[in-house]
């Protein structure tokens, strides 16, 4: 297969993310999509096909997207699993690690950022601006600039490129919020009637909670809203989503509807979000993947696939990851129901991963030497 | 399914059980049933055993051990009803197979028959008159005096744990409050059922509770009693028990440890490697690494018979044949995650184009990874274990700085006559034990604890100098 075939499915693809959210792709659609990158990948990431041949598993023998090899988050600790020429590589993502000192950080290197954009953006106008051409962004997630190997503040300023009106930063690369900054734009807004998008983590949402002390701010505008992500398990004090919700909607008097989670990590190029905002008449739990994601809870014996009401590991085809590896089995488990995940590891009690244990070690560290 | 229930505490037998309780599953067929513990009655019990404490003191120590040691051998005697209890709970209430259950509780409460408690006594204080009295000791009379209220609170890891940290604390007389782990809870529960038969007035002494972790009220409120408090746990945990014990008190702290083993060349001989891979293998499957004696990694020395490659191999089959007489237990769902993402990263590494490899049990967790640069770093869940190569005694100290702080043992193989010396280096670098594998899981009871010792860290001794008339 020669590697213009990689650069025309990835373009492909790119047309595809940007222009079709609302109808769920069929599966045969997605299998077929999601066994040319397979193909793809075999040919062209030498690791990942040694891999697969010491499975048995090549193009011509695996007949479905289910059947193509997998591989753990953790690889990318070790391994950086490009699929074609590393010179094309543009971008370098890392995690966070964990607070394990014998963990090494991972990372995720990206050839194509155009197909990473247009994944990014349709999903996230999808989830968190259905009804708004543009908002103001107010952002508790540092700059780019300020940390440019993070994958979550890479998201939020190329999202802000295009969909905010203004947008302004409240904590910079050494973890440190601007909490006087803060306050006054949130109530300069509410003053001026203006609708916001508020961002970030759950650890920087409830590190600036517990400097507000219960104070309340002025109510944003009803059609304002809050990107949240991250686990519960704050290094500070442990809280749980319910109450992190319920405090934030009482500070800054939104519903507590208003506020969706975002569910990602540095080996996925794609997210998942809560779609209160897509779909407010109806109640649905749980993380909605984009059309080019499928997720399955799968057995931790067998890692076959468990019925629609029973937990598993979780595991990822991402096309948007074509420029690596599109299977991924994560440390994740949870619950897939009609195509959503449920998550249950990263809630109560579950550690904080990926970026947004980046920023809760940022703010943690920055926390110390403040004092 | 029907729910079996196990209500997960003992008390003094003044003390009013208080009517709330909540159930929680640790098993599908077992719950743990624990009282919600109310703060006032909190304090009314930890005043009761502090004001105990003054009767616990007249009884002799040789008594205490005799009474404790009656109790504890119950455990090993095939047929009473406390063993057969206690091995129909341990697989369901800690993970662990059938198979260990019953070699884990025989390594254990070995411990905790009488002649090794005296022998536990003698060795730590020469003489347990120490504890009852003053004795002459280096040319003045001085006594060991044990705590008003020792608190104890273990993790679950490893069920036996609790019992032993609560037969320590009795023999220097301390009465005594254990909150044992989730995976801990049978054994001192049943320990101290048992307990109340033969000597209720001893039992009275004791409080067994458990709590689910990080209900810092509660625990500031039993440690702020304590005048002795040891925490068996991950480094978090045992630093925020450290956090909330006022300076005053003092402090035994087991934090995260994990062994390790290194492999000398007379051990790799074709007539020996299959035999040194067994004892390996046992050693690693006994608590399913769980343990603090647990080796992770294992250091070959390279230039033997047999490379360290090949003794990778050699130790998967034996990890493989001991499946069938000590099959590995039960993993939660996110060790199970945890286990599929070190298999999964190490053959990626094996592929591409590092020295490694690695061997695996499929559904069983038994997994060799053999990582000869050190390269892949991972968490450890279920039997999986690390095998790389090293080239000589200093390699391996270099190797073995970076998690100094948390090696307890060295299992050793093979390592020839300069032990004295490998030791002492081992020992400079933090170590506290080295043993041979396969006395690896169960050290003896007079072991120095991660170095310390394991009842006179929990005393105090009182000098009486000569004063004359």
């Amino acid at each position: 297969m020669a590697p213009e075939e990689l650069d025309g499915l990835a373009s492909k693809l790119e047309v595809r993310f940007s222009a079709d959210f609302t109808s769920r792709w069929s599966d045969l659609e997605f299998e077929e999509l999601a066994l040319h990158a397979f193909n793809v990948q075999f040919q062209h990431n030498p690791v990942y096909r040694r891999f697969c041949e010491g499975r048995n598993a090549v193009p011509t023998s695996v007949t479905s997207w289910q059947q193509v090899p997998m591989v753990p988050t953790t690889a990318f600790r070790y391994l950086d699993l490009v699929t074609g020429d590393h010179s094309s590589v543009r971008m370098v993502f890392r995690t966070s690690g964990t607070t394990s000192t014998t963990l090494s950080p991972g990372r995720h290197l990206v050839s194509r950022p155009s197909l990473y954009h247009a994944s990014l953006l349709s999903n996230f106008r999808e989830h968190l601006l259905p009804d708004a051409e543009k908002i103001k962004f107010i952002s508790l997630i540092p700059s780019p600039a300020e940390m440019p190997h993070s994958s979550l503040s890479y998201m939020v300023g190329v999202a802000a490129d295009t969909m905010s009106s203004e947008v302004q930063w409240f904590v910079d690369g050494e973890g440190v919020l601007n909490s006087a900054g803060l306050i006054n734009t949130l109530n300069d807004a509410a003053l001026a009637g203006e609708e916001v998008l508020l961002l970030g983590t759950a650890f920087a949402f409830v590190h600036w909670l517990d400097e507000l002390a219960g104070r309340e701010l002025r109510r944003l505008p009803p059609g304002s809203r809050i990107m949240e992500t991250g686990g519960f398990k704050a290094r500070a004090r442990d809280i749980t989503k319910e109450q992190l919700y319920k405090s934030l909607s009482m500070t800054v008097g939104l519903e507590t509807n208003r506020i969706v989670n975002e569910y990602g990590m540095t080996e996925l190029l794609s997210q998942l979000y809560e779609s209160h905002l897509t779909q407010p008449n109806e109640l649905q739990e749980g993380h909605a993947p984009p059309p080019w994601l499928r997720v399955r809870a799968l057995n931790p014996t067998t890692l076959e696939p468990v019925a629609e009401n029973e937990t598993g590991i979780l595991a990822f085809f991402d096309l948007a990851n074509l420029g690596s590896v599109c299977h991924v089995l994560t440390e994740d488990i949870g619950q897939v129901i009609d195509g959503r995940i449920h998550l249950e590891g990263r809630f109560p009690g579950a550690e904080p991963r990926g970026c947004s244990r980046a920023m809760d070690e940022l703010m943690t560290s920055s926390q110390v030497t403040r004092r | 399914m029907t729910q079996d229930i196990f209500e997960a505490w003992a008390i003094p037998s003044s003390v009013v059980v208080p009517g709330a309780t909540s159930d929680s599953a640790v098993a599908p067929e077992l719950s743990i049933r624990s009282l919600s513990i109310e703060s006032r009655w909190l304090n009314e019990l930890t005043d009761i055993l502090v004001e105990g404490s003054g009767r616990l003191k007249n009884r002799k120590a040789r008594e205490l051990a005799r009474i404790l040691g009656t109790v504890g051998s119950r455990f090993l005697k095939e047929g009473d009803p406390l063993r057969t209890k206690a091995l129909e709970l341990l697989p369901q209430a800690s993970g662990l197979s059938v198979q260990m259950a019953r070699v884990v509780l025989d390594g254990m409460a070995a411990d905790w028959a009488e002649d090794r408690l005296l022998g536990l006594l003698e060795n730590e204080f020469g003489t347990s008159e120490g504890l009852d009295g003053f004795v002459k000791q280096n040319g003045c009379r001085t006594m060991a005096i044990g705590a008003d209220l020792c608190v104890q609170i273990v993790s679950g890891s490893v069920p036996g744990v609790g019992v032993t940290a609560l037969i320590r604390s009795l023999l220097t007389k301390a009465p005594t409050l254990l909150k044992p782990g989730r995976g801990d809870v049978v054994l001192p529960v049943l320990f101290m059922q048992a307990l109340a038969v033969v000597d209720q007035d001893l039992a009275d002494h004791v409080a067994v509770l458990y709590w689910s972790g990080g209900s810092s009220d509660l625990e500031r409120r039993v440690l702020d009693r304590a005048s002795v408090v040891t925490t068996y746990g991950g480094d978090e945990s045992v630093e925020s028990i450290r956090a909330l014990t006022p300076v005053t008190k003092r402090f035994v702290a087991y934090h995260h440890r994990i062994s390790v083993g290194v492999i000398g060349s007379q051990a790799l001989t074709s007539g020996l490697v299959e035999q040194t891979a067994r004892d390996v293998a046992y050693a690693t499957a006994v608590f399913d690494q769980r343990g603090c004696v647990s080796p992770r990694s294992i250091y070959v020395e390279s230039g033997g018979d047999t490379t360290p490659q090949a003794f990778a191999e050699y130790l998967a089959s034996a990890l493989e044949s001991i499946e069938n007489d000590l099959p590995g237990g039960h993993l939660e769902l996110e060790e199970a995650a945890a286990l599929h993402q070190v298999r999964g990263a190490a053959e990626l590494l094996a592929v591409s184009g590092s020295p490694g490899g690695i061997y695996h049990g499929e559904k069983a967790s038994w997994t060799v990874i053999f990582d000869p640069d050190s390269e892949l770093r991972s968490d450890h869940v279920g039997r999986v274990v690390r095998v790389e190569s090293i080239e000589n005694l200093s390699d391996l100290i270099k190797r073995l700085r970076p998690e100094k702080e948390h090696i307890q043992s060295v299992g050793v193989a093979g390592m020839g006559t300069d032990l004295d010396e490998f030791a002492e280096e081992l020992g400079r670098i933090g170590v506290s034990r080295i043993a041979k594998f396969s006395g690896l899981p169960f050290p003896p009871p007079r072991w120095h604890h991660d170095g310390g010792s394991p009842l006179r860290d929990l005393v105090h001794w009182v000098d009486l100098e000569e004063v004359g008339g």
